[in-house]
């Protein structure tokens, strides 16, 4: 080793390769989420990338298995695997793209041929972080004694990388970003490049360079899931793709063809012939259909379907319509004589396309005169606004989609549809005010159960004692529309909600006088459960219903977000005895693949952390501590970060700016803390106080993170921002000193568990994104929290344990 | 010690040469016997009654509209991928669908979204004339093959935009709508007969769990959500008890 360091004499340089790969490892792993997110859909990037990060893992083992080789020949070794790490950027996705390997997620449940190509997904991913781990880790072990300044380098490096993958994510197409993002790898292996194989080293340079050339310039193609909506529009006739940009929101596509018509649950009576509207989709999704407004126009389509209703009772001047998306809802409420309409939408992309490029195409909605669109997500614009009295009508948009989502939105975090979110909603109301809410009829139901009880959960807050006399819903033969209102609906207006459900072919549901008959004049539903449960939730024990009910249907709320998330893991036996083991997974097929994701992924954890044991008896006591102390920082600083990307989203308004301000803080800042670990001299003792502090700091956070952002969330931006990285980067700094002062430890007592405490660390931490996942979902942000505090006060305890074997 | 290898390597080829003589429709005997299976299990067994259904699913050789790396699982319960985001529904969909409208020899049905071709088979040994139309090319084209390789005469298959309907050969008796949009074209209920039956399967590619029959009479028109008697209805877990 000290031969190596000799031939090498060029630390500086070796830093700035590995800071450089480490920008490449990150800004790789975020590109590569865009692009699955695109082909497939965000799960299917979680579960590839889940295994591709084991890579970590997995280096950790191999270098435990074979150390001494590694360090023998880590000259050229290091070089070499940042050169294959960068290739492997380059190539990885063009060879997923072959035809027999390519995967649908989709009918992952369905199909068993699809677990031998999702198997072969799972190594072509794995290689480039495994070469890049291994060259990191590797740089780890020989420097042990120097790991603070090691360690700097690479989360100085992993912090750029967030920006550098926004940067280019911003400009070019997901596919296009490989060839780019694997420059950095191939440079930092020529910055360090050894004398030995240099044949070798140069070839694999050269081709790195030539396929990034070619692949950037003749990108494969991408071959998008068949089951995406943008695939299934894209065989239409005469189906044109109009305009495709990149984008941080994602990819944009808008597509039009003769045969895209949009009119969600249109009525029966509706006799016109239905509006051809072109649609954008975001990463093959639809977004929305483009409205063509017209001020004058003798209807809107929407006056035909349920989300009609707050319309047919009264005239709404002032509207605000959440999650606008390209607005037909603002659309319909100009048509139906708003006096003043706020739109709100969190992707900018689109209201510039909106505003300029589609502005014609929709009559230039986006420009009317009584349009205001606010760049916001919805519930950044409630937080800013609440407690103004402004509105007669608040709009959400149709939930759900026809057919279902099968789920895929059950892992979201939907701050516009908590309890909080719908208690500003209502102080944001006129005296007469109303929120409307629709959705697809879902079966079994949950969307529309779950979106009932919260509104009489918000009722009841607010001290309404009839509730029924507040609470109107109708329905058509696909979609169901709710509204509340702040007083009584009156006689008047249930007459002419009456009549409207006559000449719609739609039935009302709830009304003060309903019968029971009127629910299904018109249209009849398979069994009348669905009228037992409403009328449950209204008027009788709502809260056994919520325990007993197949499903989560209570009201989600900020600190358990998942308003899309309906599936209880004790309820998969009965629902699979209900539905068929084929067909259950299409309910919540999201939250199935996230369990099945952290299963996987802990499977091979263990297997990664358990076999470099077989290689490690002869190396003394210490392996629990170890284990310990690694695997409780790897999980403890997920859960931080995890923990601060949700809280910020809120706080900030955009989970963009969210994520990339908490990762990128959390790693810069703690990138600082491992520099100045370096200077520390009493390792074991200064590790196990900075981990008690740690802890401390957590509980901190735990009691006053959320009131101190709830007080400040009002205060204006640049007050929010500087606050804001304060608290991210205060635990931080600190949790910046963990690793390299165990690593420290670790150089002087036992230097074999080196590679073991890496692979512990990096295996653990990808288990970490899909436990805290699943604890968010069943438990809360809370319970995640907690865990984090339990994990610094392990590794605190793991350090006693250290000293107690001396 | 050249001779074994070169006898094995006889056996082998001429193993080889026996598996491939035998033609894929020689094992028709086994396909129908999985057909005869699947009626029992599959239909009868969860309460499709219907003599006609019943027959028109024994004589359609569903595992010929099928992509052929599906032929061997053809019958099993489940839809299967058909390729562009479609599906051939399950067998009880099918059934379901077919005597959910009642068809009679005389009637003449319409269906939108050929997809595989095989709905329109089942309906084909049934009534006289079933007109579908395949929005997707490549897959209206698959149909069209299948459907003349198999003889099914009355079915006319066109390649085209199902939101008008067929006007020439309207009104229908029923109408078979598999590729279901967000909303029911206005067109298709003006080309169904008076007291004539639409029937509309709602659900995910491979989730179909609602099907709707909207009914019209005159100017009135009214929905039905049917639940397929495979799924028991879902309850609350203490509605079990």
């Amino acid at each position: 080793m000290i031969k190596f360091l000799e031939k090498f004499r060029f630390e500086p340089r070796l830093l700035l390769a590995l800071g450089l790969h480490s920008v490449a490892i990150i800004a790789y792993q975020l590109a590569l989420m865009q692009m699955l997110s695109v082909i497939q859909w965000h799960h299917f990037a979680y579960m590839i990338i889940s295994i591709a990060m084991l890579g970590f893992g997995a280096s950790g083992t191999l270098a435990v298995i074979a150390r001494k080789w590694f360090i023998k020949r880590a000259d050229w070794m290091i070089p070499s695997l940042m050169i294959l790490s960068g290739l492997f950027m380059v190539i990885s996705f063009p060879l997923s793209r072959q035809e027999f390997v390519q995967f649908d997620v989709y009918i992952l449940f369905t199909e068993i041929r699809q677990f031998p190509r999702l198997a072969i997904n799972y190594i072509i991913f794995f290689l480039p972080f495994f070469f890049g781990a291994l060259a990191i880790g590797l740089t780890f072990i020989i420097y042990s004694k120097k790991i603070g300044t090691y360690y700097f380098s690479n989360l100085i490096g992993s912090g750029i990388g967030g920006i550098v993958a926004l940067l280019i994510l911003s400009y070019v197409y997901p596919e296009q970003s490989f060839p780019i993002i694997a420059l950095f790898p191939v440079i930092s292996g020529i910055i360090i490049i050894s004398k030995k194989y240099r044949f070798f080293q140069y070839s694999c340079i050269s081709l790195s360079l030539v396929l990034s050339i070619l692949f950037f310039f003749n990108p494969p193609d991408i071959k998008i899931s068949q089951y995406k909506n943008l695939s299934t529009t894209k065989t239409l006739p005469k189906a044109e793709v109009i305009h495709s940009e990149p984008n941080i929101y994602g990819v944009i596509d808008v597509v039009s063809s003769p045969a895209l018509r949009y009119a969600p649950g249109v009525s029966l009576s509706f006799k016109d012939k239905m509006p051809v509207k072109p649609s954008i989709f975001v990463n093959a999704e639809l977004y929305g259909a483009i409205p063509k407004h017209n001020d004058t126009a003798e209807y809107n389509i929407h006056d035909y379907t349920t989300m009609a209703l707050p319309y047919v009772t009264n005239h709404r001047d002032s509207v605000l319509v959440l999650k606008a998306s390209t607005g037909s809802a603002i659309s319909h409420a100009l048509n139906n004589n708003a006096g003043k309409v706020n739109g709100v939408i969190e992707n900018q992309a689109i209201i510039n396309l909106m505003k300029d490029d589609f502005s014609d195409m929709s009559g230039d909605l986006f420009n009317h005169s009584k349009v205001k669109i606010n760049h916001q997500e919805s519930r950044a614009y409630l937080n800013e606004h609440h407690g103004k009295k402004t509105y007669d009508l608040i709009v959400l948009p149709i939930l759900d989609a026809f057919g279902g989502t099968a789920g895929l939105n059950a892992l979201n975090e939907e701050y516009d549809l908590t309890i909080e979110s719908f208690q500003m909603m209502w102080d944001m109301l006129k005296p007469e005010g109303m929120i409307t809410i629709s959705s697809w009829m879902d079966y079994p139901p949950r969307t529309t159960l779950k979106m009932l009880s919260t509104l009489v959960e918000i009722a009841e807050k607010n001290d309404i004692e009839d509730i029924e006399k507040h609470l109107v819903a109708i329905r058509s033969w696909g979609t169901i529309t709710f509204a509340l209102k702040k007083t009584p609906v009156n006689p008047v207006e249930i007459e002419k909600i009456r009549n409207f459900c006559d000449n719609m072919y739609f039935d009302p549901v709830l009304l003060p006088d309903i019968k029971p008959e009127e629910r299904t004049k018109y249209n009849t539903l398979e069994d009348d459960s669905f009228f037992a449960y409403i009328d449950e939730i209204i008027h009788t024990d709502r809260e056994s219903l919520y325990n007993d009910y197949g499903f989560h249907i209570r009201p989600a709320t900020d600190d358990m977000p998942y308003f899309s998330q309906f599936m209880r893991l004790s309820s998969i036996p009965y629902l699979t005895e209900v539905f068929g083991p084929t067909e259950m997974p299409f309910l919540e097929i999201g939250y199935l693949i996230v369990f099945i994701t952290f299963l996987q992924s802990l499977l091979l954890a263990l297997l990664f952390i358990i076999v470099p044991l077989f290689f490690l008896r002869k190396t003394g006591k210490g392996k629990f501590p170890t284990f310990l102390y690694f695997g409780a920082l790897g999980l403890g600083y997920m859960f931080v970060e995890i923990i601060f990307i949700q809280r910020f989203v809120l706080y900030f308004g955009h989970p963009i700016y969210a994520i990339t301000a908490v990762i990128s803080t959390m790693l810069l800042i703690s990138g600082i803390g491992s520099y100045l670990s370096s200077r520390i001299k009493y390792v074991q003792q200064s590790a196990a106080k900075i981990n008690l502090l740690i802890a401390a700091i957590i509980l901190a956070y735990a009691l006053f993170l959320t009131p101190v952002l709830e007080a400040t969330i009002s205060s204006n931006d640049i007050i929010k921002i500087i606050l804001g990285l304060l608290l991210i980067a205060l635990p931080s700094f600190f949790m910046g000193f963990s690793f390299p002062l165990g690593i420290k430890h670790l150089s002087h007592n036992n230097e074999s568990h080196i590679g073991w405490a890496w692979g512990i660390n990096g295996s653990i931490s990808v288990i970490a994104t899909s436990l805290a996942m699943l604890i968010a979902v069943e438990q809360g942000f809370i319970i995640v929290m907690t865990v984090a505090l339990l994990c610094y006060f392990l590794a605190f305890v793991a350090m006693q344990l250290y000293k107690k074997q001396q | 010690m050249r001779k074994k290898p070169d006898k094995a390597f006889s056996i082998l080829l001429i193993a080889i040469i026996v598996f491939f003589s035998f033609d894929i429709d020689s094992f028709a005997g086994q396909y129908r016997q999985q057909r005869q299976e699947m009626v029992e299990n599959q239909l009868k067994g969860r309460g499709i009654t219907d003599n006609k259904t019943l027959e028109a699913m024994l004589n359609t050789e569903r595992h010929k509209f099928v992509p052929s790396d599906y032929k061997r699982i053809a019958y099993n319960d489940r839809p299967l991928p058909i390729g562009h985001g479609q599906t051939i529904s399950q067998p009880y969909i099918v059934a379901y669908m077919t005597e959910i409208i009642e068809p009679e020899s005389h009637h003449r049905i319409l269906e939108i979204g050929t997809g595989s071709g095989y709905q329109a088979a089942v309906l084909g040994e049934i009534v006289d004339q079933v007109y579908t139309i395949e929005i997707i090319e490549e897959l209206g084209k698959q149909s069209i093959e299948v459907l003349d390789k198999l003889g099914y005469d009355n079915v006319h298959v066109k390649i085209e935009d199902g939101y008008y309907g067929w006007e020439e050969h309207a009104p229908y008796d029923a109408i078979v709508v598999t590729a279901a949009a967000d909303h029911i074209p206005p067109p298709l209920v003006d080309q169904l007969k008076d007291g004539g039956k639409m029937i509309i399967p709602v659900g995910s590619p491979f989730r179909v769990q609602q099907l709707m029959l909207v009914e019209k009479d005159g100017d009135s028109k009214s929905t039905k959500n049917l639940m397929p008697v495979r799924f028991v209805p879902f309850k609350r877990a203490d509605d079990y008890q």
